[in-house]
């Protein structure tokens, strides 16, 4: 990949494994471990995608974000204990992209790197994706399952092509009704969450248990393949 | 003559007070008194010597003296001696001044109004004092404080407007009124402030405030060692449960500690010849346990948090179905043996996301634990409009009614659960964060059928909020 990923944890254990985890699947990491040091390493040599704790002794992953955001693009990722959500959130607020919780899989973490490195064009080729047993046509906007043709209402669609054209990474709730159209009537009967159900319900094997069409309660929604 | 004026009506007064309007009452019946001793006299006069029979209305002048004071005593020996000179000393019928032994009566029966009558209002004023004092004592002992209602009392017996006692203050400035310090043993325990103070009676307060500062006295001790004693009882009591708290935990931790640091040892020997499939057991040991001691931990932050009352909870609008799939999708090793269902349109919810779904975690892993691996474990949402139910069901061994109240506590564990591990905090947890999120959790089913864990959340209504 030679993508140069900057790694921001006070924790050398840490800074350690994941060093070498993501040299090993070709990534350039640049690590720091406090706040100062990354803001000055991102303006030396600007990385194409940060992941920063969220628990610094110098800055908060908060102020990180915003100082970042201020000049760079690059992808945020955040590492965050299992606790306070509120800091997640506030985290997003502030730019970052995506979260993993601690203790993360490395597998997790790399799933979101590569969906976060993922420039939007690089999927807008996707004509079709397998969800459960249906296959979605995105082109021609028809979905073909075991029995048929099954039907989405335009808000769905949309809903759902958003997600899917953003595979692996994590959507929020205003994110997603920006782009979607009707959003207001959706706001308002919050009925976002209701048509998320719907589209499980008409396409993953076991809505009780979603593979793809996943919702992270408090955080957004995600499209998994 | 202060006297008649400084009986003055009190409550408590142990004699009696033949008060039936006041004063003219008082009259009324020292005048008849007196012409009912003078008429049985006269039915007296043929058996007994006539100048000895003065001496009876000693009999109207005690009474006189006693209830109402000096001036009524005296009038009735003037009153009664007159009566009797006029009616029975010779001349009869008359006035004779010079019976010189009517005289010597009358100024006996005088000093004896006098005396008597005097005995009278002393007694009454330390009774008075004395009834003060105990009601004080009671209301101090009762309430251990000083109240209004004390103060009122104080006031009233000290004839003072307004009385106010401070309690544990230094010398008073002077606010208005006169201060007296309360000390007790050398010791200042508070000041009365008086108000409104009439010129007499400072000799009646002189006297009490010394009594009364004894007792403020011991009432402010007494509730310094209440408040002393209590604290040493809470300080114990929290002793106590730390120890508890270290004890059970520290053989929980150290299990799996044990296990890390055996397996990653043998990985690490270089002599040792280990093929693949002892490296993927040795590992997944580390792993497992790994994992095992970060949930204890967990668990144990999490019961310092609600136990501190630290568990703010930070509300969103999440679907329940989106809460359980989330709580499922942390339970990755025996998720398989978990079977949800939800109803076709799941309610939803004002909670934290983040305090629910350990909840729900801690509820279905007890369920896991607690029932054989070959059994699923049924979690079944149900709503009204009002509530949503998430029943967690297993068929293990269940739990007896007796103890279906003693399992929310914190470190207990099950009869039943002598192989299972765990420290006997996911229930405590569960319960702490079901309440902090307008929840609750009840046990369902008793022994023999398993166990059902109900979780009970408000329905949250969009139409509500507008």
């Amino acid at each position: 990949m030679n993508a140069r990923v900057l790694v921001i944890d006070d924790e050398p254990q840490i800074v350690r494994v994941l060093r070498t985890v993501l040299e090993k699947h070709g990534y350039q990491t640049d690590t720091a471990l406090t706040g100062r040091a990354a803001l000055a390493a991102a303006a030396r040599r600007p990385p194409a995608l940060v992941v920063v704790d969220l628990d610094l002794p110098d800055m908060k992953g908060v102020e990180i974000i915003r100082s970042l955001r201020r000049w760079s693009r690059a992808p945020i990722i955040v590492l965050s204990g299992r606790a306070r959500s509120g800091d997640k959130v506030d985290a997003l607020d502030a730019g970052a992209d995506d979260y993993v919780t601690k203790p993360f899989s490395t597998d997790e973490l790399l799933a979101r790197l590569r969906a976060a490195l993922r420039r939007a064009g690089d999927v807008s080729d996707i004509a079709q994706v397998r969800v459960g047993g249906h296959m979605v046509d995105l082109a021609r906007h028809v979905v073909l399952g075991p029995e048929g043709e099954v039907e989405l209402t335009p808000t769905e669609w949309e809903v759902l092509e958003m997600l899917v054209r953003n595979v692996g990474k994590l959507i929020s709730q205003p994110q997603l009704l920006t782009e979607v159209g009707g959003a207001d009537y959706l706001r308002e009967s919050n009925s976002l969450r209701v048509l998320l159900t719907r589209l499980r319900h008409k396409l993953e094997y076991d809505p009780a248990r979603p593979r793809h069409l996943i919702t992270e309660p408090g955080m957004g929604y995600r499209f998994s393949a | 003559m202060t006297s008649a004026t400084s009986a003055a009506p009190a409550e408590g007064s142990a004699l009696p007070r033949l008060r039936l309007c006041g004063a003219p009452a008082g009259w009324l019946v020292c005048a008849a008194m007196v012409a009912a001793l003078t008429g049985a006299i006269g039915l007296l006069q043929p058996y007994l010597p006539v100048p000895g029979l003065a001496a009876l209305y000693l009999l109207t002048v005690l009474p006189a003296a006693v209830v109402w004071g000096f001036a009524h005593a005296v009038a009735v020996s003037v009153v009664g001696i007159a009566a009797f000179n006029f009616f029975y000393t010779p001349p009869a019928y008359q006035l004779a001044p010079e019976a010189w032994g009517d005289w010597f009566a009358l100024t006996i029966l005088a000093v004896t109004a006098l005396v008597v009558s005097e005995l009278a209002t002393w007694s009454r004023r330390q009774a008075q004092e004395a009834a003060l004092l105990a009601r004080v004592a009671a209301a101090l002992l009762e309430h251990g404080e000083v109240s209004g209602h004390l103060e009122r009392m104080t006031a009233d017996a000290l004839g003072a407007g307004k009385a106010q006692i401070l309690l544990d203050t230094g010398p008073a400035h002077g606010t208005g009124g006169e201060c007296h310090p309360l000390a007790v043993g050398g010791r200042q325990v508070g000041t009365i402030v008086l108000r409104q103070l009439p010129r007499r009676g400072a000799a009646a307060r002189r006297r009490v405030l010394p009594a009364l500062a004894s007792l403020l006295g011991v009432a402010i001790d007494r509730e310094r060692l209440a408040r002393q004693a209590l604290e040493a009882e809470t300080l114990r009591r929290s002793d106590a449960v730390k120890t508890a708290i270290l004890q059970a935990v520290s053989h929980d931790l150290r299990t799996p500690l044990m296990a890390i640091l055996t397996s990653a040892g043998a990985l690490a020997r270089r002599g040792m010849a280990l093929d693949d499939c002892d490296r993927a057991d040795l590992l997944s040991t580390v792993l497992e346990e790994a994992g095992r001691l970060d949930r204890l931990v967990g668990n144990l932050l999490d019961l310092s948090r609600l136990q501190a009352g630290a568990a703010e909870p930070l509300a969103d609008v999440v679907a329940v179905d989106d809460l359980v799939v989330a709580a499922l999708d942390q339970l990755t090793d025996q998720a398989g043996r978990v079977r949800p269902s939800f109803p076709w349109d799941p309610p939803a919810v004002r909670v934290d996301p983040h305090q629910m779904e350990r909840v729900l975690v801690n509820l279905v892993e007890n369920a896991l634990k607690y029932s054989l691996a070959s059994e699923p474990v049924f979690v079944r949402v149900t709503a009204t409009c009002s509530e949503t139910l998430i029943r967690v069901i297993d068929h293990g061994p269940g739990v007896a009614a007796a103890e279906s109240q003693r399992i929310f506590a914190a470190f207990q564990r099950g009869p039943g659960s002598g192989s299972v591990r765990g420290a006997g905090l996911g229930l405590a947890i569960a319960e702490g964060f079901a309440e902090a999120n307008g929840g609750r959790i009840w046990l369902e089913s008793h022994e023999g059928q398993g166990a059902t864990f109900v979780l009970a959340l408000p329905v949250w209504h969009l139409e509500t909020q507008l």
